[in-house]
C-alpha cells in the first residue's frame, strides 16, 4: 500500500513505513481511516513513556480483508480522546493504559484501577515511579503487616 | 405501595468455574442480566514492568507463566523478538521442532478447555477423559523438557536440546484420533449439552472484529481469519481452515475439536520431517551482554486463545525499554461486558466458558 497518500489527508504527520506519526486530531484520523480503507481491528494500543517524559500512545490497527498492519502513533502529557465509538476493544486498553501510565481518556467513563489496588499512589510503568516496598504493608489495616 | 428494584451479584472471584480468578459483577432482574462489569487484576504479576529490569535471558524462563496452558507460545514470540532483531535464519530443523512443539500444546489447551467447558455446563465426566488424554502430551513435554508446564525450552536461535522420542508423538495421535470420535459419541449427540449451547451466546462476525477477538472464537462466527497462513514459521505446512457459520458455544465447541484435528495434521508433517532429519545442527546466540540494536520490533502468533503479540522498544540496552505483551483473552473478558447482556444468569458461565478465557493471560 502506498502510504504516502496519507501525508496529503492530514497536515504535519510523519510516514515512516507502515508507522504514521500524528499531532493531533487523533479521533479524526482513526475516523477517517476506518470510514475509507478496510481497516476493522483495534489489535491493541501501545504505550511507551518516552525518553522526553512524553507518552507515545500507538494505536496498532489491522486490516483483516487486506491483512496488513498500521501504526497510528501520537505523544501526549496526560489527556487524549477515547475511540471507544469507534472500536468498543479500545476500552480495555484504555483502562490497561490508564492504570499503568497515568493516561486520561477522554470520553471514556469507566476509567479505574484495573491491575493495581485503589488506592495505590502512582503508575507503575511511567519511568519516574519510584518502587515503594513499604507501600503494601503501610496501605493493609491488618494488625499483622 | 412495592418498589422493585435490580440485584446486584457477585459472579467470582473464588467461583470454581470461572477459570482463575475473575469477578463478573452482574445486575440481574429476576433471572435476566441487564448488565455485566467484568474486574480482573488478581492474579497481576507485573510481567512488563519485570522485563524492564531484566535481561533477555533472565526473562526468558518466565514467560512460559503468561499463559501456563500455552507456555511454548510465549517463549517462541520472545525468541522471535530477538531473531528478528539480530537478523537470525531459523534452520529448518529447528522449525519443525518448534512448529511440532506449537501444535501438540494447542492440543493440550483445547484438551483442556473441552474438560472445563463441559465441567462447566455440569458434566463431570468428560473431564477426566480430556484431563486423560492432555495427560499423554504433558509427559512427553515432561520427558522432553523437564518440565510439564513451564518449558523454557525455545532458546534464542533454536532449542535448548535435540527433539527426542518421537515415537511417543506417534502413539499420542494415534490414541487421539480414536478418542476423539467417543467425545463425539459422548457430547454432541447429549440433549442437555445441545440445549445450553445452540444458539446461545451468539456472537456476530462485525462485533466480534470490533471488540478484536481473534482465534478460534472469531473463525466460529464465520470469519477467515488466522495469522498462520502469514506466519514464516508455518511455511511449507499445510495447514487446514477451520471456519463455521453458527456463531454461537456450539460453533465454538465444533471449532475447537476441528482444529485439534487439524493440528494433528500439522503435527503429523513435522512428524514425519523429524524422522528423516539428521542431528539437529544449530547456532544459538549467545545471550550473555546481548544488545538488541535500537528499534520497534512486532512479533505475533496464532496462540489457542486468539493472537498473541510482542512489542519490544529497544535502545540498544541489555534490558527492553518497553516490552508490552497483547493476549487474547484480555479482550474476551471485555466482550462479556456485550455478550452476557439479556442471557439469562444460568447460561453466565456457560457462554463465559465457551470463549476460553485463561486469567493468568488476562492478568500478565
Amino acid at each position: 500500500m502506498d502510504w504516502n497518500k496519507f501525508s496529503k489527508v492530514f497536515a504535519n504527520c510523519e510516514i515512516n513505513g507502515n508507522k504514521i506519526l500524528i499531532k493531533s486530531g487523533l479521533h479524526d484520523v482513526i475516523r477517517f481511516i476506518v470510514d475509507n480503507y478496510s481497516y476493522d481491528v483495534l489489535k491493541e494500543i501501545i504505550a511507551v513513556h518516552n525518553q522526553d517524559d512524553k507518552i507515545e500512545l500507538i494505536y496498532h490497527l489491522y486490516s483483516s480483508v487486506d491483512e496488513e498492519d498500521l501504526l497510528i502513533s501520537i505523544f501526549t502529557d496526560n489527556e487524549i480522546e477515547s475511540i471507544i465509538d469507534i472500536f468498543k476493544s479500545a476500552e480495555a486498553d484504555e483502562k490497561e493504559i490508564f492504570d499503568l501510565f497515568g493516561i486520561k481518556f477522554s470520553g471514556h467513563d469507566n476509567l479505574k484501577r484495573l491491575y493495581m489496588p485503589e488506592n495505590w499512589e502512582g503508575h507503575p510503568l511511567r519511568k519516574d515511579y519510584v518502587q515503594d516496598d513499604t507501600r503494601l504493608s503501610r496501605n493493609d489495616n491488618n494488625d499483622n503487616a | 405501595m412495592t418498589t422493585t428494584t435490580t440485584l446486584k451479584l457477585n459472579l467470582g472471584p473464588q467461583h470454581p468455574s470461572t477459570h482463575g480468578v475473575l469477578r463478573l459483577l452482574l445486575e440481574l432482574d429476576g433471572e435476566k442480566i441487564l448488565s455485566c462489569e467484568p474486574d480482573i487484576g488478581y492474579l497481576h504479576r507485573g510481567m512488563e514492568k519485570m522485563a524492564e529490569k531484566m535481561s533477555y535471558i533472565r526473562y526468558l524462563p518466565t514467560v512460559d507463566r503468561i499463559d501456563y496452558l500455552a507456555g511454548f507460545f510465549y517463549s517462541e514470540l520472545l525468541c522471535r523478538i530477538v531473531e528478528k532483531a539480530l537478523e537470525v535464519e531459523l534452520p529448518q530443523k529447528v522449525r519443525a521442532i518448534r512448529v511440532m512443539l506449537l501444535e501438540l500444546n494447542r492440543i493440550s489447551s483445547h484438551l483442556l478447555w473441552i474438560g472445563a467447558f463441559l465441567m462447566d455446563l455440569g458434566a463431570t465426566s468428560p473431564f477426566f477423559y480430556a484431563f486423560r488424554e492432555r495427560e499423554m502430551i504433558l509427559r512427553y513435554f515432561e520427558k522432553l523438557t523437564g518440565q510439564r508446564m513451564m518449558y523454557n525450552y525455545f532458546v534464542f536461535g533454536g532449542v535448548r536440546r535435540d527433539i527426542d522420542y518421537l515415537e511417543d508423538v506417534d502413539e499420542i495421535l494415534s490414541i487421539l484420533l480414536s478418542k476423539l470420535k467417543d467425545y463425539e459419541n459422548l457430547i454432541e449427540k447429549n440433549p442437555i449439552f445441545i440445549r445450553r449451547v445452540v444458539n446461545k451466546g451468539v456472537l456476530e462476525k462485525e462485533t466480534a472484529l470490533n471488540y478484536s477477538i481473534t482465534g478460534v472464537n472469531l473463525r466460529s462466527s464465520g470469519a477467515d481469519f488466522d495469522t498462520r497462513f502469514q506466519d514464516s514459521l508455518y511455511s511449507g505446512f499445510d495447514i487446514g481452515k477451520v471456519i463455521l457459520k453458527e456463531k454461537d458455544s456450539m460453533a465454538r465447541y465444533r471449532a475447537r475439536i476441528l482444529e485439534i484435528k487439524e493440528s494433528m495434521k500439522i503435527v503429523r508433517q513435522a512428524l514425519d520431517y523429524l524422522k528423516k532429519s539428521p542431528a539437529l545442527e544449530q547456532k544459538l546466540i549467545n545471550p550473555v551482554n546481548m544488545k538488541l540494536p535500537e528499534g520497534d520490533y512486532f512479533a505475533d502468533i496464532e496462540a489457542p486463545r486468539g493472537i498473541a503479540s510482542c512489542f519490544v522498544r529497544s535502545y540498544g540496552e541489555k534490558e527492553p525499554y518497553r516490552l508490552k505483551w497483547r493476549t487474547g483473552s484480555y479482550y474476551s473478558v471485555n466482550l462479556l461486558r456485550k455478550l452476557l447482556v439479556g442471557e439469562y444468569l444460568n447460561d453466565a458461565i456457560a457462554i463465559a466458558g465457551s470463549l476460553d478465557i485463561i486469567l493468568p493471560e488476562v492478568d500478565k
